[in-house]
């Protein structure tokens, strides 16, 4: 019995020293270089914020950057409640937008620019979309696709919920601040980028929006907005205009690991470099 | 203890001279301060859990009565209007749609999972028998995102080719992912009550040349009631509180279902959509705090019903 009690009292003893080392462990470090970030909110800048962690952390080995996504909203909401250092945002949420307040106190640091495209599953043979048509199936108005110059099929209609911005750009610059109606067919909500791109690609005839960094593979394929393709040229030379500056949001100007990361995602190297691959487009190449 | 008993005789034989009771009343004490310990740490597991369990209930009802503050208790409960960027917090069509999403699962679930119960206690052979309760434990530890995706991946496209739906999102593709979620509760849970019925019962049916059938559904059956009934309220809390499966199949539109197609959203299932996107100390993060205290308190009346059950079943038997 006796023993048995020891052992037991052994386990417990170890496993809470486990535990302790394990949660002191990363607050420990606390210095210039070395530190931990934590990056919430969009799901459109995740991809950037992946690959600019994995090489920044590849340069200062000491430093920890943990990111996370879901929408746009959560990220100067994270930075509002100290949950993180860093809010990925699809808009500058230290001013007002349509539909959200200003974050008061929280600096914008703009890190990207991320084009956003229409999306529809490999089954739609539209290929050009205008203004018009997509202000009127967002609304409800036209359900098939032979409205638009497709086959007789109804169109199903994936959005992202409200708080996304990607949802909020697509909604200012593809619909001309068109209403997204809700519908008691063919109309589904999704709640991240990873999710919107699941959806689309694995619903028949339907259409949804994304930014251009998540579209990849046969299953769904991007289609053009009054004529023009959604392309980084397009939107680098001004003939496409669903785009928006990606921000980092701050509590105040950002300091040590902090802004060492911010400002590596705003070097040369990095916006040239990866960015670019990622398909998003170097703010320096905005006019 | 007998240890202990041991030591005390052979001290009283040994008498003071040979000085072995210091050494004993050490290591007496060094027992009695171990027991001590442990037995202040399990009382301190179970402290705890009740600790959680509290806080829990404070402050989720704390947050939760703030939404009455700016929204009236008739619009939260009666309203089908869920608006809350325009300040609309109608949360019945919620509630609506959870009851009618949990009713059509147990319509489906019961008579399937009963009917599993059935055969495994009464009809199937032992070696069948054998190598399904192993199979029905398996399938209630798989994680419920794994029902989703595969609802997502092969249940929806079934869906949309029978029903000629676009989509094919909605409160039926749903309650299918929550009836194979739930089956195998209610059925292991029923068997174990069937299997718990008396020999004697059956042999006394027999006796009086009852068929198989009958003494299935007039001996059997009623004698297992309370314990069948139990499985159906545990598999029902299940499909009460099951969020990531239903968010995968349901479209998460905040409207009432008119029809089984069509896309709709319950209380578990806004509130992992919303929650984060939400501000911080908005009516609209209240509201949904709100929600997630009535799931709570519906869960508790399910258990209750549960345990009132079984102690009514405990003083017949």
């Amino acid at each position: 019995m006796n023993k048995f009690f020891k052992k037991l009292s052994l386990i417990t003893l170890a496993s809470a020293f486990v535990l302790t080392s394990a949660i002191a462990g990363p607050a420990m470090a606390k210095d210039d270089l070395k530190g931990k970030i934590t990056v919430n909110g969009s799901t459109a800048l995740l991809p950037l914020t992946l690959q600019a962690s994995k090489e920044f952390q590849k340069l200062h080995p000491k430093v920890k950057i943990a990111a996370s996504g879901k929408g746009s909203v959560t990220g100067p909401q994270a930075v509002k409640k100290g949950i993180a250092d860093i809010g990925a945002c699809d808009w500058d949420a230290s001013v007002d937008v349509p539909g959200f307040k200003a974050f008061s106190g929280q600096v914008a640091n703009k890190v990207a620019v991320i084009p956003f495209a229409t999306i529809v599953n490999k089954s739609v043979k539209v290929d050009d979309l205008s203004t018009e048509q997509l202000k009127g199936i967002y609304s409800g108005k036209i359900t098939n696709w032979k409205d638009v110059g497709g086959e007789d099929k109804d169109i199903v209609v994936i959005t992202r919920s409200f708080g996304s911005g990607t949802r909020v750009n697509y909604q200012s610059k593809a619909l001309g601040g068109g209403d997204i109606v809700k519908k008691e067919k063919n109309y589904k909500e999704v709640g991240s980028s990873g999710d919107m791109k699941t959806a689309v690609a694995t619903t028949p005839n339907s259409i949804g929006y994304i930014d251009l960094t998540y579209i990849s593979g046969s299953d769904i394929k991007a289609v053009k907005h009054d004529g023009v393709a959604a392309t980084t040229e397009n939107v680098i030379s001004g003939k496409y205009k669903i785009w928006s500056y990606g921000y980092y949001m701050t509590k105040g100007e950002p300091t040590g690991a902090t802004k060492a990361f911010i400002e590596y995602v705003q070097s040369k190297k990095f916006q040239e470099g990866s960015l670019k691959k990622l398909k998003f487009i170097p703010i320096s190449a905005m006019k | 203890m007998s240890m202990s008993v041991q030591k005390a005789l052979s001290q009283e034989e040994l008498g003071p001279k040979f000085k072995v009771g210091g050494k004993f009343t050490k290591r007496q004490a060094r027992a009695n301060f171990m027991n001590g310990l442990f037995k202040n740490y399990f009382l301190l597991s179970i402290l705890m859990l009740c600790f959680v369990l509290a806080m829990v209930i404070f402050f989720i009802g704390r947050t939760a009565i703030l939404t009455f503050k700016e929204v009236s208790i008739a619009e939260f409960f009666f309203s089908l209007n869920w608006t809350p960027e325009e300040g609309y917090f109608g949360a019945a069509l919620f509630i609506i749609n959870t009851l009618f999403l949990t009713a059509l699962t147990l319509i489906i679930a019961v008579p399937i999972s009963v009917g599993m119960a059935i055969l495994i206690a009464e009809i199937a052979p032992k070696w069948m028998r054998n190598f399904i309760r192993p199979v029905l434990d398996l399938l209630v530890g798989i994680p419920s995102i794994v029902y989703g995706y595969l609802g997502l991946t092969i249940l929806l496209p079934i869906l949309r080719e029978a029903s000629g739906e676009g989509l094919g999102d909605g409160i039926l593709a749903a309650a299918l992912v929550l009836t194979i979620m739930i089956l195998p509760t209610i059925s292991r849970i029923s068997d174990d009550a069937i299997t718990a019925v008396p020999t004697k019962y059956r042999e006394a049916a027999y006796a009086l040349g009852s068929t198989r059938l009958q003494v299935i559904f007039k001996v059997v059956l009623p004698a297992a009631s309370r314990g069948i009934i139990a499985s159906i309220i545990l598999g029902m809390t299940r499909a009460i509180g099951e969020t990531m499966a239903v968010v995968m199949v349901i479209g998460n539109t905040a409207q009432l279902a008119k029809s089984l197609f069509s896309p709709a959203s319950v209380l578990t299932s806004n509130i992992v959509m919303q929650i984060s996107n939400v501000e911080f100390d908005s009516t609209w993060n209240h509201a949904l705090h709100m929600m997630a205290f009535l799931l709570l308190i519906i869960s508790f009346i399910l258990i209750l019903f549960i345990r009132y059950l079984g102690r009514k079943g405990g003083n017949e038997a």
